[in-house]
């Protein structure tokens, strides 16, 4: 015969209850934990958004002045062209760059708004031949200070350096929510081992009226359940937070340019939670598993 | 009912608790295990409800071989067979008859049947006035038959006692073993582990005295040595 819902959720709260102490700090510890893991992957996210112009080996973008006359342009794309240095180019016209723009910035309709396609500035992604560092330094310099020329930025000293921090921001995230979470898994066990032993009486009675083992579990195996679900939604919130107000502050318009894209969608917001509660749902099964079959079945 | 063949159990130390025991025991008989502390009754009883498994041997219970009976089966065995402690074991926050409902409900028995059940039990042991009491506020003699309530709800095949009446008064007692003898009456099997010379001499059933695991006696319509 089946598991009564309701008795198997009376039970979980029983479960709960008695141990809320503890049921607290393994909250807030899978909390935590799934907030650096969520925070791992946000800023993943924002840094591929960041640095999306900078794929297929584009190493530095000479910028155009909205302004410039066609004579300045046509010398900058001969200079381009003529290069022994540059295998290819990409060139971004004002249209394309506002479409790319609209991406970046389609969580943020009221900018979009208020910026036209002629207040773009037109590009050159260029993609030398050798990516050395000092190479393509040397090639960048050609072009800055050149009539029409807005900006020349190379990928070397700025997103290089960006995604090499971010890697190592994202390493520390990762590490850091990976030790949380086997603190978590262990603090989930712990718990569930206590609910066991002040349940000592009843799991006797139940085993010698003939109690199945899954009847036995299941409510210890939902308590650990329920406290991750509880401890995602408190890191969802934290997440929410952090792209709120840590990675929306950086794509601030009013900012740096270099991190105008530095900013995650909707859908990988999403994407986000779900691996967060898949996780947490995860680690609780595996918590309470352990401590079901090492302490209940024994 | 029971049938054991050459079982033997043996604990660390090359301690054994039952050696080389082979006996029957029919449906709807009233069997006695005595013998001195440590002499084996408690494993015998153990081994019954599958708490134990023998080294050797074969243990038929309803005709299915328990020793090599499967894990996951073990429940379903024990749905048939009744178990009343010397110390009761009653959950102290629940009321009598949420002591009884429990034995249903973790087996997963509907509610209409819970409700059926457990105040037409708690009749035949006299508690129906006391349901909504707790253990602690109980005599001894009244907290044992919340436990036999327990262990009878499910109508089992076999009522299995381990020393039922050894923390009663001997009127306590009496009263407790008049339970256990009109359960016996239904058909149902009791195979009850005592010290108590005086009920066995007065009841007159069937005993099985054990001595260091042995079985040395057993005899029907016996008394206690």
């Amino acid at each position: 015969m089946a598991i009564s819902p309701l008795y198997a959720l009376r039970e979980t709260g029983i479960n709960l209850w008695r141990n809320v102490l503890l049921s607290t700090a393994t909250i807030l510890t899978i909390g935590v934990s799934l907030l650096m893991f969520g925070a791992f992957f946000l800023f993943d996210y924002a840094v591929a958004n960041a640095t999306q112009r900078w794929e297929g080996g584009i190493e530095f973008v000479v910028w155009m002045n909205p302004e410039a006359t066609e004579e300045q342009n046509a010398n900058i794309l001969d200079a381009i062209t003529t290069s022994p240095e540059i295998r290819d180019y990409e060139f971004v016209d004002q249209a394309a760059a506002y479409e790319e723009f609209k991406e970046i910035f389609s969580d943020t309709p009221e900018l979009i708004e208020v910026v036209t396609p002629e207040a773009m500035p037109p590009s050159y992604r260029v993609v030398p031949v050798d990516p050395d560092a000092d190479v393509v330094e040397e090639l960048a310099g050609q072009f800055d200070g050149r009539p029409g020329v807005k900006t020349v930025v190379s990928a070397n000293d700025t997103i290089r350096g960006i995604q090499d921090l971010a890697d190592r921001a994202g390493l520390f995230l990762f590490i850091g929510s990976f030790v949380l979470l086997g603190a978590a898994t262990l603090l989930i066990l712990t718990n569930i081992v206590s609910a066991i032993r002040n349940r000592g009486p009843e799991i006797e009675i139940m085993k010698v009226v003939g109690a199945t083992n899954w009847f036995i579990r299941i409510p210890f195996m939902l308590e650990g359940v329920a406290q991750a679900v509880v401890g995602a939604f408190l890191a969802w919130v934290g997440l929410w937070a952090f792209d709120r107000y840590v990675i929306e502050e950086f794509s601030d318009p009013d900012g740096l340019e270099l991190l105008a894209g530095f900013q995650v969608s909707d859908n990988e917001f999403f994407t986000t939670s779900i691996l967060v509660l898949a996780i947490a749902i995860v680690v609780s099964i595996v918590g309470s598993l352990v401590a079901v079959t090492r302490y209940l079945d024994a | 009912m029971i049938k054991l063949e050459n079982v033997t159990k043996v604990y660390k130390g090359d301690n054994v608790a039952l050696r080389d025991a082979t006996l029957d025991i029919a449906k709807g008989e009233f069997v006695f295990l005595v013998g001195a502390s440590g002499s084996g009754k408690s494993t015998f009883i153990r081994l019954l409800n599958r708490e134990e498994i023998p080294e050797h041997g074969q243990i038929f219970v309803a005709g299915k071989d328990i020793a090599h009976l499967g894990a996951w089966k073990v429940p379903y065995l024990r749905r048939n067979i009744g178990y009343i402690f010397q110390d009761f074991k009653l959950l102290p926050n629940k009321t009598v008859a949420e002591n009884v409902a429990f034995a249903l409900e973790v087996i997963g028995k509907p509610r209409h049947v819970v409700k059926k059940q457990v105040p037409a039990i708690l009749e035949l042991v006299g508690l129906s006035e006391k349901m909504n009491n707790r253990p602690g506020e109980l005599s001894g003699g009244e907290q044992q038959r919340v436990s036999i309530a327990r262990a009878f709800v499910n109508r089992p095949l076999i009522l299995l006692a381990d020393e039922p009446t050894g923390n009663l008064d001997p009127q306590t007692s009496v009263g407790i073993m008049k339970l256990l003898d009109r359960i016996n009456r239904t058909g149902t099997t009791v195979v009850m582990a005592t010290h108590d010379r005086g009920i066995v001499d007065t009841m007159r059933r069937r005993v099985i005295e054990l001595d260091r695991g042995v079985i040395v006696r057993d005899q029907a319509r016996g008394v206690y040595e």
